[in-house]
């Protein structure tokens, strides 16, 4: 997860939401929503249940195991019941079946047989449906549970990158937080960095020609110097501890850039 | 000056929103004006069960005189005709039932405060929706200031409430975008209006370690201060932390502060603390890292005030109004729409010390800006004195025939409150009318 960079002492929060909406937009990608996910998924599922798409040995196999090992189905008609090839004998049967109703109703028996042979036939349909599904199940597990090891490693080799930088961001912004006199670690952008280098060059090059002035038998006392003498002594502390350390530093640059926070943190204490 | 303030329920150990802030507003004006609280027997706000003893109290140094409600609230009763007039067309007639039914049903307050009006300044009504501010403002409009408290609920597409607001002296609003809602849904641009909020008592020390210690939380943490119900968007928010914490196992715990309704789930980074007193709350409030504020409808968010009075920043659901315009016009507060934006927004509130930091700073100039009690009070005391120098505008409108009244010609209260524009009111230096992200829909 990239670190949000905040530009000024004036935050903008409409702004930073700005930036977190690009964040999450960039980070589709390769990280997918909730809806996207959904969609994808239905998509696969859907082609799991076209049986064109597939081609799948164990499918054969499956088939072949399944047609040795099962009954054939049996067809149960209205007439099941009372066939048999002796003409007369069918003949009988017909003319003693309003007898036989008086004992006992078949019709419903032989609705239900008539079902469950249909069912049976039906079930046998979903079979070959069942067991591509089955089979693209299988490799796409293989398939999800490598990248789920890869990405484990992944985020192994990332945390301990990301606990590292914790720690030295940590140590950065207490040294820069809690260090006596150093001015305000977060200073607004006023492009004055690159003038405050530019400033301690010139201001070296001077202290240099002093320093050559004085070795060159002048001999003046500094505090009793010309007229820039005075009002530079003035200066120098500012500038030794003051702008050109912080401008140094990390935290002070036109922009800082934040890190995460350690969870065994110092605590904060509150503005009030 | 002499203040009447009327409010539904009153009371020392009432945490209720609207009724805090009537407390509040009506022990700080005291300091500058004779302030009578004239209120219900009350306590519970779903039953308006009469638990108080009727006659006059004294709460904090300010009077209280109370009167009994005369009929409990039924809520199957209420529920009836709540589905009537905010889901169906209906009449004049049906809305009346309803605020009869919604309650607190008083009468005898509503008769003594109109018998008393000439001896008050001006009565101050806390929430608009409830029986006594609806039947007060109509029988006394020349002295009524309205506190509206509304959120954006059906209950300000209800018919009734369109003159109301359009004949009182006065609107106290807790925000922009409530005066938005309200002058859009009843044209009450006439009435004069001021957004003034209200105030906290915050301490001006805390001590977090101590708190640290009594609770036994030693890891960083959001923290979350309010009633913990479906209503207050926590049912969402346990939803998102479960994830987030899935996601980032070191990161943030998250402190539940307030009594549940719905049942807190269990999880070790998921810490419920029950309701706490004002010490306590405000040193959780010190030590947190921020605040979470997952409700969809407010009309105000006391804690997120108090949160920023404290310096700590709020992340708030960007589906509520209210708290996504307090975010952006305090520069001191994120806000969330969807789980990704919820996550991403605590991890950089979270991990980014600087930013955590200075959103906290920006809330706490935001609140000293606006909702400190010296600014508060000065609002209140400014608009009395121009309501007292000028004539009332605007009149009661009355209220239609007998057979009128019967007419089921008014649209679904829910119809009506669709139609009002939602949205933050930003200023109108950072409105942008073609705003994709739908930020800016409307300019202060």
């Amino acid at each position: 997860m990239s670190d949000l960079s905040i530009r000024s002492d004036n935050v903008d929060v409409e702004q930073i939401m700005r930036q977190i909406r690009a964040r999450i937009r960039e980070k589709r990608g390769v990280d997918y929503t909730e809806e996207e996910i959904r969609e994808l998924a239905n998509v696969k599922l859907e082609k799991f249940l076209d049986p064109k798409g597939v081609r799948s040995d164990l499918l054969q196999q499956y088939r072949q195991a399944r047609e040795a090992s099962l009954p054939p189905n049996y067809k149960f008609e209205d007439t099941t019941l009372f066939e048999t090839h002796r003409g007369l004998l069918r003949f009988m049967r017909k003319l003693l079946n309003p007898i036989l109703k008086l004992f006992f109703n078949p019709n419903p028996l032989i609705e239900a047989l008539h079902i469950q042979s249909k069912l049976n036939e039906s079930h046998a349909a979903m079979e070959p449906l069942h067991y591509e599904l089955m089979h693209n199940l299988v490799i796409e597990l293989t398939r999800t549970s490598i990248e789920v090891k890869n990405l484990k490693m992944r985020l192994e080799s990332m945390a301990s990158r990301l606990d590292f930088d914790e720690r030295r961001a940590r140590a950065l912004e207490g040294v820069v937080q809690y260090r006596p006199g150093a001015t305000t670690p977060l200073q607004p952008p006023t492009g004055a960095n690159d003038l405050d280098v530019e400033g301690n060059e010139r201001r070296q090059r001077r202290r240099r020609r002093r320093g050559r002035r004085r070795g060159s038998g002048f001999g003046r006392d500094e505090s009793h110097g010309g007229p820039g003498g005075p009002a530079l002594a003035r200066n120098e502390p500012h500038a030794d501890s003051g702008a050109p350390s912080s401008a140094g530093s990390p935290q002070s640059a036109q922009e800082s850039t934040f890190e995460p926070r350690d969870s065994d943190a110092p605590e904060r204490t509150p503005e009030s | 000056m002499k203040l009447a303030v009327v409010v539904q329920r009153y009371g020392a150990d009432i945490n209720g929103g609207a009724e805090l802030h009537a407390r509040y507003i009506a022990e700080r004006l005291s300091r500058h004006a004779s302030v009578e609280v004239i209120t219900t027997c009350a306590r519970d706000y779903v039953t308006w069960k009469n638990e108080w003893p009727a006659g006059v109290d004294q709460i904090n140094g300010v009077t209280v005189r109370r009167f009994p409600v005369s009929r409990e609230r039924h809520p199957i009763d209420f529920g009836r005709r709540s589905i009537r007039v905010f889901d169906r067309m209906h009449s004049v007639a049906d809305e009346l039932r309803w605020l009869e039914s919604e309650g607190p049903a008083s009468p005898a307050l509503v008769r003594h405060v109109e018998r008393a009006a000439a001896d008050f300044d001006f009565v101050l009504l806390f929430s608009y929706r409830y029986y006594h501010a609806w039947h007060l403002a109509r029988r006394i409009p020349h002295k009524a200031v309205i506190v509206p408290t509304a959120e954006r609920d059906p209950a300000v597409g209800l018919g009734i409430f369109g003159p109301l607001f359009r004949g009182v002296r006065a609107l106290m609003y807790n925000s922009p975008e409530e005066r938005a809602m309200i002058q859009r849904a009843s044209g009450n641009q006439a009435v004069p209006g001021i957004v003034v909020g209200v105030g906290s008592d915050v301490p001006s020390r805390t001590d977090p370690a101590r708190f640290r210690r009594t609770f036994g939380i030693h890891r960083p943490f959001a923290i979350y201060i309010g009633r913990i119900d479906e209503n207050k968007g926590c049912g969402e928010l346990f939803g998102y932390f479960r994830r987030y914490a899935a996601a980032f196992p070191r990161g943030l715990d998250l402190v539940l502060v307030g009594n549940a309704i719905i049942d807190v789930p269990r999880h070790p980074r998921i810490h419920h603390l029950g309701f706490l007193n004002d010490r306590d709350k405000f040193d959780a409030l010190a030590a947190s890292d921020l605040l979470i504020m997952p409700s969809y409808y407010e009309s105000l968010s006391m804690v997120a005030l108090e949160a920023w009075a404290l310096g700590r920043p709020v992340l708030a659901n960007g589906r509520c109004d209210v708290l996504k315009g307090q975010c952006i016009r305090s520069n001191a507060g994120l806000y969330y729409e969807s789980y990704e934006e919820f996550v991403e927004s605590l991890y950089a509130l979270e991990s980014n010390g600087p930013l955590n930091t200075r959103l906290g700073r920006n809330g706490l100039e935001f609140f000293e800006r606006h909702y400190a009690w010296p600014v508060i009070e000065r609002k209140y005391l400014a608009t009395f004195e121009q309501l007292a120098k000028r004539q009332p505008v605007a009149s009661m409108e009355a209220l239609p025939g007998w057979f009128a009244r019967r007419q089921r010609h008014l649209e679904p209260a829910r119809d009506v409150l669709a139609r009002i524009p939602s949205g933050a009111v930003l200023p109108a230096n950072k409105a942008r009318p073609n705003d994709p992200e739908g930020d800016a829909r409307r300019s202060a």
